[in-house]
């Protein structure tokens, strides 16, 4: 900083504006703040006044209508999903049931075939013991 | 800094008496800066009404008190450069302005004077660099940031208005100690 900065600084100082500015200012405000809630109030009133006249009796009857077949819809979609989901249900079942019936086969199978080894064996040890006397 | 914290809160909870105190805390600020651009006192408060009711619009933007006088100072001068695009305004030659007594001490109001009516001679930009230079105390940086201008610009405005200005007041007052 030098003199002629110094000089700079005092010539640009800060001014004050007229002294009612910031009453002039907040007037201002006042009026678009009014203006901004007329317009509000429009729109509002705007917007009631249309929920209103929907609910007029020809409106009304469309409106019911309309609420009636969409009720229709969701219930009817609710008891096709409820069938659906039954016969998922026993569509798994069988499936588990052809399941289990497959092992116990399978299970009797080896045990068979275990038995007929042992029948076998038994067998031949019998038809060998009348020699060796 | 907490009662201007205190002061912003409130402000923005559309408390007007609140609102109101921000205006007369900062309303130097902006219409220096529009007066020393604009050069027309009138025209300054109008634009600085402006720059007060587009504030009081986007008050819920503002996140603390350094973010309001920044965001006031960017404003103004985005809106003083408009205002000079719309209205083209003319640069004045201190040459047509007349002659002032050549002698001068330090500080005195002709000094001041002399200075402002130089300041007004600038183009639009080094005048908005200047003025918030020395009005706002403003660093080359802190410039850039509000004016949107790449700092170097900010510089070579500023240097080649001080060559200006030192120019011109020695030419109308004398020479010019610094």
């Amino acid at each position: 900083m030098n003199r002629f900065d110094d000089e700079l600084k005092l010539a640009l100082r800060r001014q004050e504006p007229s002294a009612d500015f910031a009453d002039r200012v907040m007037a201002r405000i006042a009026e678009l703040s009014a203006e901004s809630k007329q317009e509000k109030s429009r729109e509002k009133a705007s917007w009631l006044q249309r929920l209103a006249e929907f609910f007029q009796p020809p409106q009304m009857k469309w409106a019911m209508a309309g609420a009636m077949a969409i009720a229709l819809i969701v219930a009817g979609a609710g008891v096709h999903r409820y069938r659906e989901n039954d016969r998922q249900r026993m569509l798994a079942e069988i499936a588990e049931g052809e399941k289990a019936k497959e092992q116990v086969m399978m299970a009797m199978r080896i045990a068979s075939a275990k038995l007929n080894i042992a029948q076998k064996k038994v067998n031949e040890t019998t038809e060998r013991e009348p020699d060796s006397k | 800094m907490q009662r201007a914290d205190d002061t912003l809160s409130r402000a923005k909870n559309d408390d007007h008496t609140a609102f109101a105190d921000l205006v007369r805390e900062h309303q130097a600020m902006v219409f220096s800066l529009a007066r020393y651009f604009l050069r027309d006192r009138a025209t300054a408060e109008d634009l600085a009404q402006e720059v007060f009711i587009h504030l009081y619009q986007n008050l819920s933007s503002i996140e603390s008190p350094a973010h309001l006088k920044y965001w006031l100072r960017k404003v103004t001068g985005h809106r003083c450069i408009d205002h000079a695009r719309k209205h083209k305004m003319r640069t004045v030659s201190v040459d047509d302005a007349p002659e002032p007594v050549a002698s001068f001490e330090f500080g005195d109001s002709l000094m001041s004077a002399t200075l402002r009516r130089i300041v007004a001679t600038l183009p639009e930009k080094p005048r908005l660099v200047v003025t918030l230079r020395y009005q706002e105390d403003l660093d080359p940086t802190e410039i850039a940031e509000i004016l949107d201008m790449p700092l170097n610009t900010v510089k070579s405005h500023l240097r080649r208005s001080l060559v200006i200005l030192r120019e011109k007041v020695t030419r109308c007052l004398g020479e010019v100690e610094v």
